[in-house]
């Protein structure tokens, strides 16, 4: 993780650094831009709880200062479902990988997002499977190698950003890690927001995605990622066809979407107060 | 008294063992579980969810135990096995939970409505790695109901996911029991402070404002770090803490019941509802003279050696039916060998033993047993 | 009192074709025999079975706690399609009671089996998927393996409100026809 200042320091553990990420990895200031989110919030440390799944983005609730939850490949967003069920007043901020959100937790992920309940999703995308070094995630872009597509990928990428939108999440963004104004801004917004949020970012994993596709060291990837996204708030569908096209193409950027929608929890405790139980009170 | 089906003893069984959390994935035999849960949860203050698969159920139940919430799932065979992943997780990382398998004929589809015991070894070892278990079984509604509220118990004082294991005949049967009043949801104690290490032999505490619990199913040690020298170890002394904890306690855990095995020269060794066909068949063998016992087991894991030993050592036989090719039989030969010999009686093609067919296995095993020969019966 | 319905355990199996309402009327009897203070386990057949082909449910009764809890061979069978016929109608006790529709064409050659209009009956009624509760009120007059009033109770208790009242015309005309059928031989 970059320097923090002292600021930031009380939100973090120091007798957990350094981190595992590798020296130029992105994750890093997704990391620092959760701390400056929950900052800018003056959130109640007692009060949130991170979790993540497997993988280098699952890591992320070893750095932070709250009660945290490192669980399984692919399934955080279930064990984050009965966490914010039992204790709702709980902030919960969940940091996925795109192996463990869009593949091995798809299902998980859709259903989440389709209940409308209260949970933060902070998805780290570096188009691979980092920990287990470097094989082809559903975010590869088509062409693009990896340890199991040496020859390029034959697939088409999936995009998180159009899954989410789908599925019924209510609010839905893209940043990079190029971007660091708006990674803290969305995540704000999204631990603001009452219902399955999600904030895509795009991060750069040099050790594998950059040397295997040849694309320099981190900050000749910022620039990459720099270039090769548009600001672009609104509807996607125009965006995604050039994505998959485009190789890593030109993503959209930005806020997707916005909505109140009824959330899970405040409905399950709709339905206890109808039922003559006392859920939530 | 009123006349409870199998799977609704569970629900007031889990009530009254102040379970206040459901999460579940619809799966025959075990459906109306979750349908008795979701009608009485809400009006109770209690969560009722249905996810979206089995993996999800365990995991929004481990989630809630840290939540401060008392959780179970309910599932069969295919459900039981999508949910190993996460029997592991909260073995690894200690939380209590409660998993009640209906077990019906497999392996994969198998036979959805008809009874087996065939998931006896995966609630055993299901889960990669070495752990503590805790697996309970039994045979008439009343058990059920007696041995769910039990088993939340021992969730959290062992802190282990407790497994009971059902069969589809016992999920659906109805008995006419006596059930105590149903009582609000008990006011269940749970320390609040973080004055303790959050893993290891002391007691769960779920997050609160107070606490700074990192959870995880990476190997740990009793703070709940991950890295540094030393970690596997204290891996590993933290589980098998657990595991020997449960073992010094195997004289109140090991539950059993015994019937006129006093003057028994043989035993039938049985579980589950296999027992009650072997309790018949002691009826038909006391009538034709055979001095014959019933050592009826609930505690499956961990396997009660010492209560098996203790029977072995008075007679001359063993018989062990279950509706298995062939699984608990295997620790207990381990367990008396060399005192006695033991058969096995073994089917899995959907149907229940008749007590006329164990009667037979057992005067088979005597007259084998007379003429000097040991012997494996399989039906 | 040398008939097998007299014995204990008592063994009943109820069957007919899915959808006949063959566990509920299970469960009455379970129910019923509860209330004359007996032990009762009652088991079903159930999923897939439940709606094609052949259905069936079980009560064992007895003074004592049972142990083996299914029926191997019935002591009182109700049997309401020809295809439950032709899978239990052999699988009775010696000197077993059989009660069976008369729709069921092969019923009627074996000693112990009434033949009854039990479905045609519930249709008198105007609703055919009462016979089970006919079948049951014949089984009752003629057998007596439950108190006649907690058969009545068991219905109130277990039959959604909606049918009680069709489901307690069914079993008094079932009744009438087993009181029939047991003083004429």
């Amino acid at each position: 993780m970059p320097e923090v200042g002292e600021d930031l320091k009380r939100y973090l553990r120091s007798e957990m650094m350094p981190t595992v990420w590798c020296p130029g990895c992105g994750h890093g200031n997704i990391a620092r831009s959760i701390a400056t989110a929950l900052d800018r919030l003056e959130m109640d440390l007692g009060q949130v709880a991170i979790l993540g799944g497997i993988g280098c983005s699952g890591r992320t609730p070893f750095y932070f200062n709250t009660n945290a939850m490192h669980t399984t490949h692919g399934r955080v967003l279930a064990f984050a479902t009965g966490l914010k069920l039992a204790n709702p007043r709980l902030t919960i901020i969940v940091a996925m990988g795109d192996g463990d959100a869009l593949a091995i937790g798809a299902g998980h992920f859709v259903h989440a997002a389709r209940r409308n309940i209260d949970l933060t999703v902070i998805l780290y995308n570096n188009n691979i499977y980092g920990m287990t070094g470097g094989q082809q995630a559903p975010t590869t872009p088509f062409s693009f190698r990896s340890t199991t597509s040496p020859f390029g990928s034959i697939e088409p990428a999936f995009d998180a950003v159009d899954l989410a939108l789908a599925a019924g999440a209510t609010y839905v963004a893209r940043t990079t890690t190029f971007d660091f104004a708006e990674m803290p801004e969305f995540i704000s917004e999204a631990i603001r927001h009452p219902g399955f949020a999600m904030v895509e970012i795009l991060s750069q994993c040099p050790t594998y995605f950059g040397r295997l596709n040849k694309l320099g060291d981190a900050p000749d990837m910022l620039e990459y990622e720099r270039d090769h996204t548009i600001a672009a708030e609104g509807s996607t569908t125009q965006a995604v066809e050039i994505t998959r096209q485009d190789l890593l193409g030109t993503l959209p950027v930005g806020v997707f979407r916005r909505e109140i929608r009824p959330e899970y929890v405040h409905q399950y405790a709709a339905l206890s107060r109808a039922r003559g139980g006392n859920y939530g009170e | 008294m009123r006349l409870v089906q199998g799977n609704e003893a569970v629900v007031w069984g889990a009530l009254a063992g102040g379970c206040n959390f459901y999460a579940g994935y619809p799966i025959t035999p075990a459906t109306e579980i979750m349908e008795y849960m979701a009608r009485l949860l809400p009006g109770r203050g209690g969560v009722f969810i249905q996810m979206e698969d089995e993996l999800a159920a365990l995991a929004a139940v481990i989630g809630a135990a840290w939540g401060g919430m008392r959780g179970m799932t309910a599932t069969s065979g295919p459900g039981f096995s999508l949910m190993q992943e996460h029997i592991g997780y909260a073995a690894m990382s200690q939380t209590p939970c409660v998993v009640v398998d209906s077990q019906r004929v497999g392996p994969s589809t198998g036979q959805p409505t008809m009874p087996a015991q065939g998931d006896v070894m995966q609630a055993r070892w299901g889960a990669h790695g070495d752990r503590p278990a805790l697996v309970m079984t039994a045979s008439s509604v009343k058990d059920v109901y007696d041995t769910t509220r039990l088993g939340f118990e021992w969730a959290y004082a062992y802190r282990v996911p407790v497994i009971i294991l059902l069969d589809a005949v016992l999920s659906h049967m109805r008995e006419n029991i006596e059930l105590p009043a149903v009582a609000p949801s008990p006011e269940i104690s749970q320390p609040t402070g973080g004055m303790s290490p959050p893993f290891g032999p002391y007691p769960f505490v779920p997050f609160s404002a107070a606490t700074r619990t990192i959870v995880s199913g990476l190997a740990h040690d009793e703070s709940g770090a991950t890295r540094g020298s030393g970690i596997g170890a204290a891996s590993e002394r933290i589980l098998q803490g657990a595991l020997r904890q449960i073992e010094k306690d195997a004289s109140r855990i090991a539950r059993c019941r015994t019937d006129r095995l006093e003057d028994a020269e043989w035993a039938i060794v049985s579980y589950g509802i296999t027992a009650r066909a072997a309790r018949s068949a002691i009826d038909l063998l006391r009538r034709d003279g055979v001095r014959v016992g019933l050592l009826e087991l609930h505690t499956l894991w961990p396997f009660p050696e010492h209560i098996v030993r203790e029977v072995a050592r008075k007679v001359r036989g063993m018989l062990m039916p279950e509706l298995n090719l062939g699984q608990l039989v295997l620790p207990l030969r381990s367990a008396v060998e060399g005192i006695c010999p033991v058969s096995a009686l073994g089917r899995a093609d959907g149907e229940l033993f008749t007590p006329e067919a164990i009667a037979a296995a057992m005067t088979e095993e005597i007259q084998q047993i007379e003429v000097g020969g040991r012997v494996s019966h399989h039906a | 009192m040398n008939s097998a319905w007299h014995g204990d355990p008592l063994r009943v199996r109820l069957s007919g074709r899915g959808g006949q309402g063959i566990i509920l009327s299970g469960v009455v009897v379970a129910e019923a025999a509860m209330l004359d203070g007996k032990f009762v386990v009652h088991t079903q057949s159930y999923g897939p079975e439940a709606r094609l082909g052949a259905s069936k449910s079980e009560v064992v009764i007895s003074r004592r706690e049972i142990a083996f809890p299914e029926v191997v061979l019935a002591d009182v069978l109700l049997c309401l399609s020809s295809d439950a016929y032709q899978k239990y109608g052999g699988r009775v006790a010696p000197g077993a009671l059989s009660v069976i529709d008369d729709l069921v064409a092969e019923a009627g050659r074996t000693t112990g089996e009434v033949v009854l209009p039990l479905r045609r009956t519930a249709r008198e009624l105007g609703n055919e998927l009462s016979a089970n509760m006919v079948g049951l009120g014949a089984l009752i007059a003629i057998a007596g393996i439950v108190d006649p009033e907690h058969g009545r109770q068991a219905i109130r208790q277990w039959v959604k409100p909606e049918f009680r009242d069709v489901n307690l015309k069914a079993f008094e005309r079932g009744m009438e026809l087993g009181v029939a059928r047991a003083v004429a031989p």
